[in-house]
């Protein structure tokens, strides 16, 4: 299409803006990771866009080495922070997927249990801070307070109705007949599901996994109040780091702030050829 | 080899009534189709055949034997979909071997009735591709070679070439109808196409919202509709049906008592130039035929004339018609019974 270059100038400029509103956060944090800290601090420090000094001071610092002199040590390095993360968000994860999955493709294919999309987001119907109070009580009978299994079931249970939501859009919008074809041609219904649905649903089972993933891993309310010293998460951990001569730890935040970054954008690039096609190209006649 | 009976089966979605009370036998061998417009019931026989859907009332029976406690594998049907539901992440030669490689056959096996198969729909090129990469008209026919495969009792085909141009369509349904009686096995064909129905079938059931309407050769059907609903159903152009007090337009003298309703197929009215009580409206030269629309007290027949016959639009002709080849049908659209 032949388009007019006050419009195409206009469209760039849009493009460009939008672009930058949301890249300016990211780069200002990617920068600021590798500052000293006389470069990083908010009182007196002359604010550049690229770090004059470049160094992984930041870095050594949060993990317990620090060769700056910086002020204080931390009481606590981040590798265990880290830890606690990637399990309570993976395992947390696994468990909304595998439960919500479940639930859609028995809503989707079979119509049972009818009313449990109503009863799944009634979950999210309170404000988040409504339903943990209750669930903190209930994790402090169960001795889950403090673990990263705790909060992993916790992850699982909120999540779930996100997964049960994506994944049963995806099993509405495959054709039963798919299905059934494998049905009449000798399957049965458990192997019509390992072999046909589940091989024909990984890309959403992918593109939903990240979803949830990405949400598991950037909470920061729960783990806030569901833990207290040996299972914080990355977000409870990087809340805590300031120092009370310097004030916040802006370096230090930045660096763990890009490691945070790391996990969801390796899965993104891993799934990214399974995102763009569609589920049952080819399939059926057009 | 089989033969499928229904005695009396109804089935029901929620308030829809899908199929009632249908009762009939294809038999062994036979081209069968089942003709309707869309949702009156064709889709749901096949379902129940093939023990995707359970009946509500009734019996179904394969050879004889109720089949209603075997599911849908054991069953011995193939089946070509609507959609096709090739299977898209495998290749177009695993769909193929799907249902053999499902049913553990012998690898030697798979390969020559796979390559026999093949062979004989011309697909053997493209067997590397998913379906992603296949034409409309490969797609269709991997989904009938994966049908084909298999050695069953009898094969079921939901209006499967529907999407493919008239011409490929016209050549697909006689190959299916080589292959048919190559194989001299059952297939149970569902069309909403009354030229494919007709032209293939050597049985056919006509059905309207989950009835089954009539039953019997095209050509029966045809000739002996036994309402207005079948005699309309079939042919084109369509029949036309006039009250019976038009009688004397198409100059039928005596009417069999009851007779509400006159049918008459467009290639049995005679048209007569040089004067009468019918106007021409419109002529559509089709080459082999011609179809002309005529006016008569207020309604509209149509006259199938063979070439191309010597009349202008607006000329006044008169009608008439062989009283044997007329249909006549009471108020209610039932044909009236005529000693023929």
């Amino acid at each position: 299409m032949h388009r007019s270059l006050s419009f195409e100038t206009f469209r760039y400029a849009a493009i460009l803006t939008f672009l930058a509103l949301s890249l300016i956060p990211t780069i200002w944090m990617m920068s600021m990771a590798f500052k000293p800290v006389a470069e990083w601090q908010a009182a007196g420090a002359n604010l550049t866009w690229w770090p004059e000094n470049p160094t992984l001071d930041n870095f050594r610092f949060i993990f317990g080495e620090s060769g700056s002199d910086l002020i204080v040590a931390l009481e606590r390095t981040a590798g265990r922070p880290i830890l606690a993360s990637l399990l309570a968000a993976t395992f947390g994860t696994l468990i909304a997927m595998v439960a919500g999955s479940a639930a859609a493709y028995g809503l989707s294919r079979f119509g049972s249990g009818g009313n449990l999309p109503l009863a799944l987001i009634q979950l999210r119907i309170f404000p988040p801070m409504a339903v943990m109070i209750p669930v903190m009580i209930m994790w402090a009978f169960l001795g889950l307070i403090d673990t990263w299994w705790g909060l992993a079931l916790i992850y699982g249970i909120v999540t779930m109705p996100f997964s049960f939501w994506l994944m049963k859009t995806f099993f509405d919008d495959m054709p039963r007949e798919i299905e059934d074809a494998a049905l009449v041609e000798g399957c049965s219904r458990w192997r019509v599901f390992t072999r046909i649905t589940l091989p024909i649903m990984r890309p959403a089972l992918a593109s939903s996994g990240l979803f949830v993933f990405i949400l598991n891993w950037s909470d920061y309310l729960i783990a806030l109040l569901l833990t207290t010293r040996d299972w914080v998460t990355i977000p409870v951990y990087m809340a805590s780091l300031s120092s009370s001569m310097t004030g916040q730890l802006y370096g230090a935040k930045a660096a763990l702030g890009l490691i945070a970054a790391v996990p969801p954008v390796i899965m993104g690039i891993a799934i990214q050829k399974q995102l763009v096609r569609g589920l049952t190209f080819g399939a059926l006649k057009e | 080899m089989a033969s499928i009976r229904f005695q009396n089966v109804t089935k029901r979605f929620g308030d829809i009534v899908a199929l009632d009370d249908a009762s009939f036998e294809i038999r062994d061998n036979a081209f069968f189709c089942l003709f309707g417009p869309p949702l009156s019931g064709k889709s749901t026989i096949l379902k129940l055949i093939l023990g995707l859907e359970t009946p509500d009332t009734g019996g179904i029976f394969i050879d004889g034997q109720p089949v209603a406690h075997v599911s849908p594998a054991k069953r011995n049907v193939a089946m070509v979909f609507q959609n096709l539901a090739l299977f898209p992440h495998m290749s177009a030669l695993d769909n193929v071997r799907f249902p053999l490689v499902e049913r553990k056959i012998p690898e030697a096996q798979i390969r020559a009735r796979v390559a026999q198969v093949t062979e004989k729909l011309h697909i053997g090129h493209i067997l590397g591709k998913p379906p992603a990469q296949l034409s409309g008209g490969e797609r269709q026919r991997v989904a009938i070679a994966r049908a084909l495969v298999r050695d069953p009792a009898a094969y079921l085909m939901d209006d499967p070439i529907s999407a493919l141009d008239a011409r490929l369509r016209e050549e697909t349904r006689v190959e299916l109808r080589r292959i048919q009686q190559e194989m001299q096995k059952t297939l149970v064909y569902v069309t909403h196409d009354q030229e494919e129905a007709m032209s293939v079938a050597d049985g056919m059931a006509v059905l309207e919202s989950g009835r089954i309407r009539q039953i019997g050769t095209p050509e029966d059907l045809y000739r002996q509709p036994n309402s207005t609903y079948v005699a309309e159903m079939l042919g084109a152009p369509r029949i036309n049906v006039i009250p019976g007090d038009m009688a004397g337009v198409i100059a039928l003298p005596n009417l069999p008592a009851g007779a509400a309703r006159i049918g008459i197929r467009p290639e049995n009215l005679r048209v007569n130039p040089g004067g009468g009580e019918g106007t021409i409206s419109e002529i559509e030269p089709l080459g082999a035929f011609t179809t002309l629309s005529i006016d008569a007290r207020g309604q509209t027949l149509k006259a199938s004339l063979r070439g191309q016959p010597d009349l202008q639009t607006g000329a006044h002709v008169s009608l008439s018609v062989d009283p044997a080849r007329a249909h006549f049908f009471d108020a209610a659209g039932n044909a009236l019974a005529v000693d023929a």
